[in-house]
């Protein structure tokens, strides 16, 4: 598995890429402890609704890449719009999310995705999550519609559930796949401003020291 | 007769006692008659005639068979019997046995002196026998009453009785040999039993009754065995004396002290015992961190076990560390226990020592006791050094455990864990010695120092991230928050002082008089506990990761969406005010006066402006804060770092909207010099300038760099150039007042901070405080004065006052447009400033210095438009003072400031045309307020009606004098 260091500085570990991400959705339906099981491996059972924007990062390793996450999680509640709006722009990935157990939250999904095609980069990678995927007995949105949803609206698609980790990761690592495929097609550039893709300092960090560089790639993995 | 006749014949008897013996047969031999002797004495004697005579009897009368001689001769009596010849014959033998006896006789007489004395040698030896014979008898006698009195039986039973004796004797020694050779067995039985006392006591009576046997042969052999035996025993109490130091057990101490007593050695024991824990202490964390490296390792590879326990140390890795040191920490806990079990045992011991010495002082053991007491002594002293000696191997072995890793990029709460653990084991050392543990303070101080250092980097950089994201939008918070509310002050609300070592361990706080080796001298470990603490600890501190998690923060935020719960907010706001009942957070009390009596602060309640990055810092000072309480050593470095946030923050804003080149160099003194110098010295200490320009040109080192952070850019969201929102007031606002609340936090913080400051660093708390939290009000009139300086078209007004007639010659009734236009322009604003307070609540004193910068530029543009005039008369100065009260008029129903500002500069300037030589020259003396170029026109506008040229030239005089030392 991965190793985790979440309050580690940009400049500390390498990374290939930094991604900047998006954690959107109506409030209740497990953003930040979404982000909570991402980064710390935990659920978070005693959480309130986030103020204005939470912010975490990840360093994950996709396809023997290290892509630095920069996730950005915003409050789902209506005040906190306008704060949450500005944080929109230059975002490279999204992670939509709904509550499979409210279809309330599922209906706001069309709000949420204008929101974030007209505010974040035009070429945005949007992950659908419907969270709480434990709670089948009380869901009410099906499987099917939310993917054909997906489908209509070119998203990616993933039930998930904070609770137990199922998929959480998942979620995470197939945006990023998804943008890192999308910049070797040549569909994304990095250089260009607002598209919320970095170069990370890895490149740098390998011209001058090759060996630390190595050591700390299996130090990751090895542990 | 035989015999007689060679007695006879040989003329000499050699022994008369053979002869006797010879005689003895013929005892009843006739002693020859007298008459028979006289007869033979009248027979001739010649021997001659005799012999032949002797020789002539015939040969039978010497033959010793008992013929009858008789008879004998009367066969041979020839047959005709003849008297003659009878006659003859019979003297014949008349002759034969005269001459026999006349022999014999002179034999006898011949033989009589020896005969006799023959005679009384046998009647002495007869005495002799007689005698003889008594004393046989007498010994007969005496054998046969012995013979009555003791049997032989009884005789032989009593030596047979004093063999058995020996028999038993020996039996019993060779028995005892035989135990003795067998008790080896029975020793090693009982050291098996760990009888160590026991063991010894038998070896050593053993040894005692071996020397009793020295005799035999087979002792010796078994004396050295003895000893051997003993010397082992004494290795194996060794053995047993180290086990007590990792896991003390009374009865076990007791044996194995008893033993040392009996040996004589206790002073050794207690030698050995100090010997055998630095062993142990040394091994434990060996092995504890040896198991934790191979673990990892995941191969059996022996290689660590050669390495020396500083390298192993390095080997851990960053996942395994916290078990590994909460491990660590076991076992010494374990070692340090038993040293202190160990002590306590010496102790009781004494007392009992004492108690059994006094109640039985006599003076036979005064030797024996004075000894005793000399050992308890030296173990007393002994125990007692070791404590400081243990402790500091401890402490160096945790030590070279703590430096041995790079913790620096640790998470948060596992470094708190890892603090915890320490200030635990600091603890357990104040407890164990009264250790003040200086080494395991500058330990954990470096390792401190070096993560907070990390830490700090990233969270400035993490708050560039922020600054740089915002768009500096409010964010909504209700009316009564407060930072306390919020999950990092949590630690504030629970009354405790600043100055108590972290949260975490109020149990420990609560029974503080229960030591912790009191608490888990039977068992338990406080590390233990600890461990299994640590899920909610970490919960908790998890939850600070920027999530909140309170009951507290839910009241703060939540609800807040439902309106109808506003109005009921204000409400109760407002009556807390008119009760006077002060609110608990006197933080927000300026800003929920302001409210009341500001034209701007309608919808929003009275809520506290910040941005999320406002709430950000604020969280992170929170944490810093706990920090310090957990970091004591560091507390000066933490809030060193804690000013860096306020700093950064301040630099932001200011570069973000107070930063203006164009007119800062108008040298208005917008920003005090303190403001400035703060700046300044952000600019120099904080701010990696070179990033922005050049990222190869590293002119100043990397290690410099490090510490700093690039200056921050300004979201491109935010646009600063329309007018139509007064160039951005609201997230000028925004910006400004967060800072401004931000600062009030601080000072809100002051007294929490200085509390943990240590009293040499205070000064630069203070200077912090006085120099850059007090200057984020200041900041205000750079930030505003751009708007203000924008928002009134002033040259415009220029452009319309040039081209007004000052030297008319009658008194106008009517004001210039130009005083429309201005107000025209101030009706906008004002019409803006209220569109702008529907987004943004604009605090009083915003508003307030918002107008006073407005009403001042154009007071001063108003008096450079009078100061541009190049003729005036009487008439065009009143209609100027008309111009200006129609201004003020109207201005005054569009604000609420009063006195309107710099109106005097305005009425002064205009009035001081009226003024004769000698007052106006006082006048310009006085005034330095105006320009040289307001000034000079003042009197050459004079020049004409009551100046004349010489008091032109003058004035211009003392113009210029007031200008010099101005400069």
């Amino acid at each position: 598995f991965q190793f985790v260091y979440s309050h580690v500085g940009p400049s500390y570990f390498h990374s290939d890429f930094l991604f900047k991400f998006l954690v959107i959705g109506n409030a209740g339906t497990g953003k930040s402890c979404l982000l909570h099981q991402f980064i710390e491996k935990k659920f978070k059972d005693d959480s309130n609704h986030t103020i204005g924007v939470e912010f975490g990062s990840k360093i994950i390793n996709v396809g023997g890449k290290y892509v630095k996450l920069q996730i950005w999680d915003t409050a789902g509640q209506e005040r906190f719009r306008s704060v949450t709006r500005s944080y929109y722009r230059g975002a490279a990935g999204a992670l939509l999310v709904y509550d499979i157990t409210s279809r309330e939250t599922y209906n706001a999904l069309t709000n949420w995705l204008t929101d974030a095609r007209m505010l974040a980069s035009q070429n945005i990678v949007i992950i659908l999550c419907g969270n709480k995927k434990d709670l089948d007995a009380d869901r009410e949105v099906t499987f099917l519609e939310a993917s054909r949803f997906a489908q209509e609206n070119e998203l990616m698609f993933l039930e998930t559930s904070a609770l137990t980790g199922e998929n959480v990761e998942e979620a995470f690592v197939q945006c990023a796949r998804k943008i890192l495929n999308k910049i070797e097609s040549g569909e994304l550039d990095p250089e260009r401003m607002g598209s919320g893709i970095q170069y990370g300092d890895a490149a740098l960090r390998q011209l001058r020291s090759p060996r630390r560089a190595q050591a700390q790639s299996t130090q990751e993995c090895g542990c | 007769m035989q015999k007689i006749k060679s007695l006879m014949t040989r003329q000499g008897i050699k022994s008369p006692q053979e002869n006797v013996h010879d005689l003895r047969p013929i005892e009843n031999f006739r002693i020859p008659s007298k008459e028979e002797l006289r007869e033979l004495r009248e027979q001739p004697t010649d021997p001659q005639a005799q012999q032949e005579i002797i020789n002539s009897i015939e040969e039978v009368y010497f033959s010793n068979d008992s013929l009858d001689i008789v008879k004998y001769e009367l066969e041979k009596l020839p047959p005709v019997l003849s008297l003659q010849e009878l006659e003859e014959y019979r003297d014949k033998l008349k002759q034969q046995q005269a001459a026999v006896s006349k022999k014999v006789a002179d034999l006898i007489l011949e033989k009589q002196p020896a005969y006799v004395k023959e005679l009384e040698r046998v009647t002495s030896l007869q005495t002799g026998l007689q005698l003889a014979a008594v004393i046989c008898t007498n010994g007969r006698r005496h054998l046969n009453i012995a013979k009555e009195g003791f049997t032989q039986a009884s005789l032989g039973l009593l030596a047979n009785q004093r063999k058995r004796q020996l028999l038993v004797g020996l039996l019993k020694s060779l028995r005892t040999i035989k135990t003795l050779q067998r008790t080896d067995v029975r020793l090693s039985e009982m050291l098996e039993e760990e009888d160590y006392p026991g063991a010894i006591q038998l070896c050593l009576e053993c040894q005692k009754a071996a020397s009793t046997f020295k005799h035999y042969s087979c002792i010796s052999e078994l004396n050295s065995k003895l000893q051997d035996t003993l010397e082992q025993i004494e290795e194996q109490l060794d053995v047993a004396l180290s086990k007590i130091c990792k896991n003390f057990d009374i009865s076990h101490y007791t044996k194995v002290q008893q033993a040392y007593r009996l040996l004589g050695k206790t002073q050794t024991a207690m030698d050995q015992l100090h010997m055998h824990f630095t062993q142990a202490i040394h091994n434990t964390v060996f092995q504890v961190v040896l198991g934790y490296v191979e673990l990892c390792a995941g191969n059996t590879d022996t290689k660590f076990q050669k390495l020396q326990y500083k390298d192993l140390c390095t080997h851990i890795t960053c996942d395994s560390y916290i078990p590994c040191l909460a491990d660590l920490c076991k076992a010494l806990w374990e070692v340090m226990l038993s040293y202190y079990r160990t002590m306590e045992w010496h102790e009781k011991y004494d007392r009992d020592e004492e108690k059994t010495a006094s109640s039985v002082s006599d003076g036979s053991n005064v030797m024996g006791t004075e000894e005793t007491n000399f050992d308890r002594s030296y173990v007393k002293k002994k125990l007692e050094h070791g404590l400081s000696r243990i402790w500091q191997d401890v402490q160096l072995k945790v030590k070279t455990y703590l430096l041995g890793t790079d913790m620096s990029n640790f998470k948060y709460d596992d470094f708190i864990f890892v603090l915890d653990i320490i200030s635990r084991l600091m603890q357990v050392g104040e407890e164990f010695c009264g250790s003040k543990s200086e080494v395991l303070q500058e330990s954990i101080r470096k390792q401190s120092v070096n993560y907070f250092k990390n830490y700090h980097r990233t969270r400035l950089e993490e708050l560039r991230m922020f600054l740089e994201n915002d768009t500096w939008e409010l964010c909504p918070v209700k009316s009564s928050f407060s930072i306390v509310q919020l999950h990092e002050f949590k630690f504030m609300e629970q009354s405790r002082s600043p100055s108590v070592s972290p949260s975490k361990q109020p149990a420990s706080e609560i029974s503080r008089t229960v030591t912790l080796f009191e608490q888990y001298c039977n068992g338990g470990n406080p590390f233990e506990i600890q461990a299994n603490n640590k899920d909610d600890e970490t919960e908790d501190v998890l939850a600070s990761n920027g999530y909140e998690s309170d009951e507290q923060e839910k009241s703060a935020y939540q609800e807040y969406d439902s309106d109808s719960d506003v109005p009921e907010e204000l409400k109760r706001d407002y009556v807390d005010e008119q009760t006077g009942d002060a609110p608990v957070k006197s933080v927000s009390r300026e800003t929920l006066r302001s409210r009341k009596r500001s034209d701007y602060s309608l919808n929003k309640g009275n809520a506290p402006i910040l941005t999320n990055t406002t709430l950000n810092v604020i969280r992170l000072v929170g944490k810093y804060m706990q920090m310090m309480n957990i970091l004591k050593p560091i507390s000066f470095d933490v809030i060193h770092f804690m000013s860096q946030l306020f700093d950064y923050y301040l630099y932001a804003v200011y570069t973000f909207f107070g930063r203006n080149d164009t007119f800062e160099s108008t040298g208005l003194g917008l920003s005090s010099s303190r403001l400035r110098t703060t700046l300044n010295r952000i600019q120099e200490s904080l701010i990696d300038l070179e990033v922005s320009t050049d990222t190869a040109s590293t002119l100043t080192s990397a290690e410099e760099r490090k510490e700093k952070v690039p200056s921050p850019h300004l979201s491109h969201l935010v646009v600063l150039t329309s007018g139509n929102t007064l160039y951005g007031l609201a997230e000028r606002v925004v910006a400004t007042e967060s800072l401004v609340f931000l600062a009030e936090q601080f000072e809100f913080l002051q007294p929490h901070l200085d509390a943990v400051m240590p009293a040499a660093k205070k000064p630069f708390l203070q200077q912090f405080y006085s120099q850059t939290v007090s200057t984020a009000s200041e900041l205000r009139k750079p930030i505003y004065w751009i708007v203000a300086a924008k928002a009134i078209d002033y040259e415009q007004m220029l452009l319309l006052m040039a081209n007004v007639k000052w030297d008319v010659k009658e008194i106008m009734s009517q004001h210039n447009i130009y005083v429309d236009a201005l107000l025209k322009e101030f009706e906008q604003f004002n019409r803006r400033l209220n569109e702008v307070s529907k987004r943004v609540r604009i605090p009083l004193p915003v508003s307030n210095i918002l107008w006073e910068h407005c009403i001042r530029l154009a007071n001063r543009t108003i008096v450079e438009g009078y100061a541009n005039v190049k003729k005036c008369s009487n008439e065009g100065r009143a209609l100027m003072q008309l111009d200006f009260q129609q201004f003020l008029m109207k201005l005054e129903k569009l604000t609420d400031i009063r006195p309107i500002p710099d109106k005097e500069f305005v009425e002064t300037y205009i009035k001081a045309y009226y003024l004769t030589e000698n007052d106006m020259e006082r006048w310009i003396k006085e005034h330095r307020e105006y320009s040289t170029k307001q000034l000079t026109n003042l009197v050459n506008v004079c020049l004409g009606s009551h100046i004349n040229k010489k008091a032109r030239q003058k004035l211009l005089a003392a113009i210029d004098d007031v200008d010099r030392p101005k400069r």
